[in-house]
This record gives C-alpha cells, structure tokens and sequence, in this order.
C-alpha cells in the first residue's frame, strides 16, 4: 500500500498531461493522500479556512490523475436537483438533464463540493449512498439507480469557522468522509506561493506573508476572517503590476477584511508598519 | 473670586511651564480601539485591556517654572502588568498632532515586542527599540522623527550638574544609536522621563486578594463613574526592588511614599510647592480605596449569604465544577459547587400589564418563524414540476403563443428549525443599579425574561431560561426559571417576576452548568444565550484576568461541545473584553438598555435565521 505510484494511478486515466498541471505548492502529505483516498474510492472532505488552496488542490490532484473535474460551488439556494439534474421543457417535449453529480458518476470523475456547508441538509442527503461503500447515485426523477465506477470520487470542501455554527455540517454526514485539514501555509512555504503565483521577489513575497501574519492574529478578536493566501496573491499581483504598495494593501488585503473603519485604520498602521509611510 | 484666579494662573503656569500643546493633542480614548487591534496584531497578549495609566512621580529636577506651577512631577508613562497595557491618557508633548499620535503607536509597538524584560531598564529600552525596527521597519522613519523631537526637549546635557550630564549623554546616546548604551551612569536624581521608552518602575499591580476593583461593585453605590476615575492608581504595595540596578534602587526609594505621607509632606525634596487641592488625579498612590469612593459602596464586599429560612429553596447538594486558572494554566477540578435552587413562595402571575401589548406584537411576528412546510409555486427553480404552469406553457405554446418566460417548478419551502435555545441571565448585585429614574438594570432583565419568553412561546423553539449569581466559588447561585421541558405558564411568569439582584458574577461554573444542561437536547442547533451587564467578577481571586480567562475556557468548552454561545450586554464596555471571550462575532453590546427587552427577541430571530 505504501508503495504507491503515479504509473499505478494512470492506469486509471486517459491521457496526463503533466506540462499542464497547475501550480500547486503541497502542504504536507495531502498528496499521498489524496491518490489513496482515490485508489481505494474513499470520498474526501477538506476543511479550512477559505484561500488557502483547497481548490487549487483539488484541480491540481484532477489534472495529476487525469480525470475530469465536476465543481460545484454550494449555496443556500442550491437543492438536490441541482446536483443530480432536472427535467427541461424543449420543444413540445420535456427531457431530462444530468446535474453535475451525476455527470461525475456515469462518466467518472471528480464532484467537487466548494463550502458545502452552505448547502441546505436536505440537499446534501443525496450524498449520502454514494459516500458509503454502496456509491451509488439513485435518480428518483428516472428510476435509475447509478453506481459509480471506479474512477468517480467525491470531494467536499467547507470552511469550519464558528460563525458557520448554525449551517455547521451533520456528524453524520461528515463521519463518512476521510478528512484533510488544510491551514494557512508556514511563512516559507507561503512566500513560495506567492513568489510562484506573481514572480514577485523574495523581498516582497516574505514582507507580504509578515504582514499577513500579523493581521492574522487578529482573527476572531478584531477580523471576522483571516487574511487569506488568495488576498496575498492579489495584492503582490497588483504592486507587480506597478500599483502603489501600500495603496495595493488597502485594496486587496485590508478593506477586503473588514467594513469597520476605525478597524480598517489600525490595519493600515500594520500596513505602515511594514511597507512605511 | 481668588480661588478662580487662582486656578486660572494655575493652569496658565502649567500651560507655559510644561510645553504641552493641548490643540494638538491625542487622548488614548481616540485611539483606543486602534491601540487595541495594533498591540494584538504586533504580538501582545490578546487578554490584555488598554487603560489609560496614572501619572507616576519621576522624582528628576525640574526648571523654576515648573516648581512654582507645581506641576511635571508626573509623568505618564507605559507599561505591562498581568491585565493590562496602560497607556498615557493623553499624549500633548509635541506641537504636531502626528506625533503625538505617532508616540502612541511607538509605545504600543514597544510594549507588543517583548524583549528581554530581565535586563536593566536603558538596556531593554534599547533593545525593544532594536527588536521593533527589526520587525517593522515601516517605524523607522517615524521613530526618526520621535528621537528628534524628543531630544529637542530634553535638557541639554552641558547645562547639568556631574553625574546628571553622564546620565543625560547616555540617554542621548541611546536613543540616536539604539544598543549603543551599556549602562546608565549613577547621578542625584533619576533623569528626565523619556517619553519614548517604557516606564522604568511599573507601579505594583492591585492585591490580588481583599478587595474587588471591579468597576462593576462600585457601580452598585455609584452609577456613574467618570472616565478620568477609572484610571487605575499606582497601589500601594511595593516590592522589594529585584534589580541590581543601582538607580533602579534609588528610583524606587523615592517613590514609595504612601499617599498619607504624600498629602502630609508635600514637597519630597527641596521645592516650595503652592498648597495643594489638585483633584485626586494627581495622586499617584491611594491606599484608602482603588477608586477613592466611599465606605458605603465598600461595604458591598461583605455580603452576607442570607439565612436559610429567608433564601430561595436549594435543589439537592450542589453541583460540583472545575475552574480554570489562567496563571497555572489548568483547570481545577471540582473547584466551584454550583447550587440550583427555586424561588421560594413565587406565586403564578400573569404578565405584566405594561408588557402585554409589546408581547402580543412579538407573538405575531414570531408566529412567522414556527415551522411550516409549504409549496411554492411557479418558481423558476425548485424539486418538482408545477404541472399546472407546464400544462399552461404547453397549451400556450400550441395555440402559437410567443411562450413568456415562466417558472415552471414547485419547491418545497423548508423552515427546518431543530432548534434549542437557553438564556442564561447575570442578576449579580450590579443589576441594581438604576439605569434611569424608575428603572434599574433588574427590571430591564426581567422584561427581557418575559418578551423573550413570549416570542419564543409563539414559535416551536424549546428553550429554557436560568439566572445566575455567586459569592466565592463554593456558592454559585443558579436559578430555575424554566426548564426546557415545562411549558411557559403563570408559574414561570411567577417565577420570572421573583428575580432579584445578589452578590457577583462567577460567570465561568454558570456556564458550564448551563452547557452541561444544553447539550443534552436533541436539537441540531443550540443557542446558548448569556444576558450579562458587566465582567465576570467575583470576591476572591475571580476578578480581571482570572475571571475573564475562566469564563473565556468555559464558552470554549461550550464551543467544543457544539454550543454556539452568544453574549448580550449592556456593559459600554464590552467591546474592551468580550471579543477576547466570545469572537467578534460572539457578542453584541445594547447601547440603551431600555431597549434590550424588545432587542432581544429580535436578535434571537436574526441569529436563527
Ligand atoms: N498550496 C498552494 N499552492 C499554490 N497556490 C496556492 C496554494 N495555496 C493557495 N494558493 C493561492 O491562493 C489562491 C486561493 O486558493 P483557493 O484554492 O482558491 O482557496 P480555497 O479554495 O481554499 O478558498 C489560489 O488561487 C492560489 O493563487
Ligand atoms: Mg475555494
């Protein structure tokens, strides 16, 4: 088991086209567990914080594997036929519509649930035979009952903030997946992402990740959210871009965190602090 | 009338001798949340409240001018001790408002950067400096623009006796060149207070034990306490000094006068000081009282339980809890016994008149919130098809009609409230105090009580209501109002309408009895709801820190245990301590208590949309 190897993996693909692969910096060992969770079709719940490149992981594993991505960002408003499809009326006649779902599991393939949590309970128990050893997807609409093939798995995301209590997952839906816990990057690893989304300097790249860091504190005292790797890129993005430093930190990192001004303002001392003034 | 001339020339004096310029000031509480968020984000301790320090006597020689005013002999200084960052009240040293207002951020930055608090004050001074241009070197520039400014003021070192030249060169030094200065040469006198580093003899923090300082008791006596009071004073305690530094020493020796030798002295060395009536602010030391206030809101400390027969009913032995201690950095098992006990003689009533009208009003609207399932119709979206709408499209579409866009779906309006609810409400001693002419915060909460009671009775939410107080934590006081089982009837209201005010707040064993209860509801969702006025508080240790950090591992443990605790006060303030409780998103301050009855249910619908 533990000698996993890619060729093993593409046995199962199509083509990969590794020239292709999207920049993804791993964490940990969130690789190796993600080919094993696929290999022994185990579906997969990854949870943190938002921006920290839980869907950069997962269209990077898809292209790894070579398999097609099915990604599904989750509302309040999303219901089950969304995910498993619908009837449409056509011309004089109604025909039925595979949702994203079940797209993934008669042609095989990764579902990717973004913040699932944000999806209404009675919506996601249609997860619930295909996340057991059963995985299969029963169609009410049609009567069919699918089974997946071995090339489907299931990936679910959310983000488990406190503030999220009151949409929080069920025990008994989140007991059926393997879990991966992803954080913000440690500082050096960080100022790689950085330096690898933008081309930004190591100077820059490692002023930015201080900075964050020390906003990051603040989450839960002071910011609803911490600052986000995703903002990071953004804001090295922007001075790249020849914008102003400080004017790209009130953009893309501080006003992005907070509406309260007197809050905004000490986050732009922090930002003075680093950049200067 | 030369009573008020003389107050006038005082202050005129005081203007010309101290160089201050009040135009350009910047007072801490301009800046209070800012100084908040940067100290936390820069490093410093997140439990930590920002006050605004007491002057503190500096004891260094000051010009002619100043000894006729009688004034700079204190200065505002900063510093850390185990609860707080205290902070100047106001900073008015420079003719540009910036640079006051840079000096505050210059200081917080110093006291966030914790660097070597063991080494002799110019060393550390120098080395924190060092650490925080480091690490921010955005400060660089404005910390050059300090030192200038500062040097500017200080006394030019040519002008100066031996021994306080050697000393004011090598501050000199020490500011141009951080690290630059091993030591501070011995001199008469301690030299002038620099302004950019942090205080060289934190005052000793309050005994820990005895006396409460809680805001919250005096304002049982006092409603209002002025901001300026709420200064802390430097207590009287004095540790022997723990510094080899031999002007560390000498500092200290001066400054152990006890206010009673202050006030009777009055001139510690070789000045002629005009006689003094300043206000109690220019003190440093007050051993009478922490507030100065009366004997009479001090006599609250020694509340007794009242006698068996004449107090509310005891239901079984008690419950025994642990407690954290935030020192220690564990929890102590089976350190508090929480009492449940019921009413004694609460005869059933009806609602109070002056509340059936708001109460009918919430039951309807909170009639909307029961649980309902409905079909909706012609919805672009839904589960199922609306045959009906299909049937017209089809037909439409046949009889060659241009087919409107049209929702063709049903969908099945789920209101799936699993939801439990338990309202822990503080009804220490503090609730009172009156909060206008005819009411006081107890009436407030009672009225909570019974709206909230009312509007969640409209909707099908199982929720239960308990009252808390304590004294010392072998008697926390919990008081059934409702259990989640009864319904809400006469004997509740009755029940509701016998709450009365007692002793303090041990917040942390109320919830977690209140959690332990809770939790064991079979609802998806459940709401811990903590109605307070005021920190967690109580007569032994349970004050500050200590009670805030208990109380803040306890709503953790709620937390862990799938709670959502949520907090309402009508304590001003509660943005000082309760996002360290409870998360920003934890909590919400009443800004007019008045409005907390008919607040709440509001709230309560907002939260469990
Ligand atoms: N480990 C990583 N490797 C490469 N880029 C990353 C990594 N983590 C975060 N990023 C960057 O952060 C951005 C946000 O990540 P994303 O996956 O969208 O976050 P999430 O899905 O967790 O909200 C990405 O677009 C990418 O630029
Ligand atoms: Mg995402």
């Amino acid at each position: 088991m533990r000698s996993l190897d890619l060729d093993l993996i593409h046995s199962f693909t199509k083509m990969p086209h590794m020239t292709d692969l999207p920049f993804y910096k791993p964490h940990g060992n969130e690789l190796e567990l993600f080919e094993h969770a696929f290999l022994r079709q185990l579906p997969l719940l990854i949870k943190g914080p938002t921006g920290c490149g839980k869907t950069r992981f997962v269209s990077y594993m898809a292209e790894k594997i070579g398999l097609p991505l099915y990604t599904v960002s989750c509302h309040d408003d999303l219901t089950a036929s969304d995910l498993v499809g619908r009837h449409l009326i056509g011309d004089g006649v109604t025909y039925w519509n595979d949702g994203p779902l079940t797209r993934a599991v008669r042609e095989g393939g990764i579902c990717y649930l973004d913040e699932v949590v944000e999806a209404r309970k009675d919506t996601t128990v249609v997860l619930h035979p295909l996340s057991d050893d059963r995985r299969i997807l029963p169609i009410e609409r049609t009567g069919e009952i699918l089974s997946a093939p071995p090339e489907f798995m299931l990936v679910v995301s959310y983000n488990p903030g406190y503030q999220n209590f009151l949409k929080g997952m069920k025990p008994s839906t989140r007991q059926r997946f393997v879990s991966l816990r992803f954080d913000f990057p440690k500082p050096e690893l960080e100022q790689q992402i950085v330096m690898g989304e933008t081309g930004a300097d190591t100077m820059l790249a490692k002023k930015l990740v201080n900075l964050a860091n020390s906003l990051r504190t603040l989450k839960e005292h002071d910011l609803e959210e911490a600052a986000s790797t995703r903002l990071l890129v953004y804001t090295a993005t922007l001075i790249l871009s020849g914008f102003d430093p400080v004017d790209a930190c009130r953009a893309a990192l501080v006003e992005p965190l907070t509406d309260d001004e007197e809050t905004a303002e000490a986050l732009m001392e922090i930002v003075y602090a680093s950049f200067g003034k | 009338m030369e009573e008020y001339v003389g107050a006038l020339w005082h202050r005129l004096i005081t203007d010309v001798a101290d160089k201050r310029y009040p135009s350009e000031a910047v007072s801490l509480e301009q800046i209070s949340k800012i100084a908040g968020i940067l100290f936390r984000s820069w490093g410093g301790d997140s439990g930590l409240a920002v006050k605004s320090a007491t002057a503190t006597r500096h004891g260094a020689k000051r010009s002619l001018l100043q000894r006729i005013a009688g004034s700079n002999m204190k200065t505002e200084l900063t510093w850390l001790d185990g609860e707080t960052l205290n902070l100047p009240a106001i900073i008015d040293l420079f003719p540009q408002r910036d640079l006051n207002r840079d000096l505050y951020l210059w200081l917080i930055a110093l006291a966030a950067t914790h660097s070597e608090p063991a080494l002799p004050w110019i060393q550390r001074n120098q080395r924190a400096t060092q650490d925080v241009l480091e690490r921010f070197p955005g400060l660089a520039c404005r910390y050059q623009r300090l030192a200038d400014a500062v040097l500017d003021m200080r006394p030019r070192p040519e002008r100066l006796p031996h021994g306080e030249r050697e000393q004011e060169e090598a501050i000199r030094a020490a500011l141009l060149n951080p690290g630059s200065v091993e030591r501070l040469p011995p001199a008469r006198r301690p030299p002038q207070p620099v302004y950019l580093w942090l205080h060289p003899d934190p005052p000793a923090s309050e005994p820990a034990s005895g006396k409460s300082n809680d805001p919250q008791d005096h304002n049982a006596g006092d409603n209002i306490i002025k901001k300026e009071k709420d200064r802390r004073y430097q207590a009287e305690r004095v540790d022997m000094p723990d510094s080899k530094d031999s002007f560390m020493m000498s500092f200290r020796a001066e400054s152990i006068l006890s206010w009673a030798e202050y006030i009777k002295v009055n001139r510690p060395t070789e000045e002629d000081d005009p006689p003094d009536d300043r206000p109690a602010e220019d003190l440093d030391r007050l051993s009478v009282a922490q507030d100065g206030k009366t004997a009479a809101s001090r006599l609250k400390f020694d509340l007794d339980l009242p006698s068996a027969a004449s107090d509310d009913r005891p239901l079984g032995d008690g419950i025994l809890l642990p407690e954290w201690h935030y020192k220690k950095q564990l929890l102590q098992p089976a350190h508090c016994r929480l009492q449940p006990m019921l009413a004694r003689g609460a005869e059933p009533l009806p609602l109070p008149a002056h509340l059936s009208a708001t109460a009918r009003r919430l039951r309807s609207q909170f009639a909307a919130l029961t649980p309902s399932k409905v079909w909706l119709r012609g919805q672009f979206d839904g589960s199922e098809l609306d045959l009906d709408a299909c049937v017209q499209f089809s037909a439409d579409r046949m009889g060659g009609l241009q087919a409107r866009e049209q929702g063709l779906y049903k969908s099945h309006q789920y209101h799936d409230r699993d939801l439990a609810c338990l309202l822990l409400a503080d009804l220490s001693l503090s609730t009172d105090s009156y909060i206008s002419d005819h009411e006081r915060v107890i009436d407030v909460i009672r009225d909570t009580l019974f709206l909230f009671s009312e509007a969640l009775s409209a909707t099908g939410d199982r929720f239960a209501l308990y009252g808390f107080s304590s004294l010392r934590r072998e008697n926390i006081r919990f008081h059934i109002l409702k259990e989640f089982e009864r319904k809400y009837n006469d004997e509740i209201r009755g029940r509701i309408a016998a709450i009365k005010p007692g002793f303090y707040t041990r917040m942390g064993a109320a919830i977690r009895h209140a959690s332990q209860l809770l939790v064991k509801q079979a609802a998806t969702q459940k709401l811990l709801l903590i109605l307070t006025d005021g920190k967690p508080n109580d007569l032994d240790q349970y004050e500050g820190r200590y009670g805030v950090e208990d109380t803040r591992v306890a709503i953790h443990e709620a937390r862990q245990m799938g709670l959502r605790p949520f907090c309402v006060t009508i304590d001003e303030k509660g943005s000082n301590y309760l996002p360290h409780l409870f998360g920003i998103s934890g909590y919400v301050v009443i800004r007019k208590p008045a409005e907390l009855p008919r607040e709440l249910p509001l709230l309560y619908a907002q939260l469990t949309r």
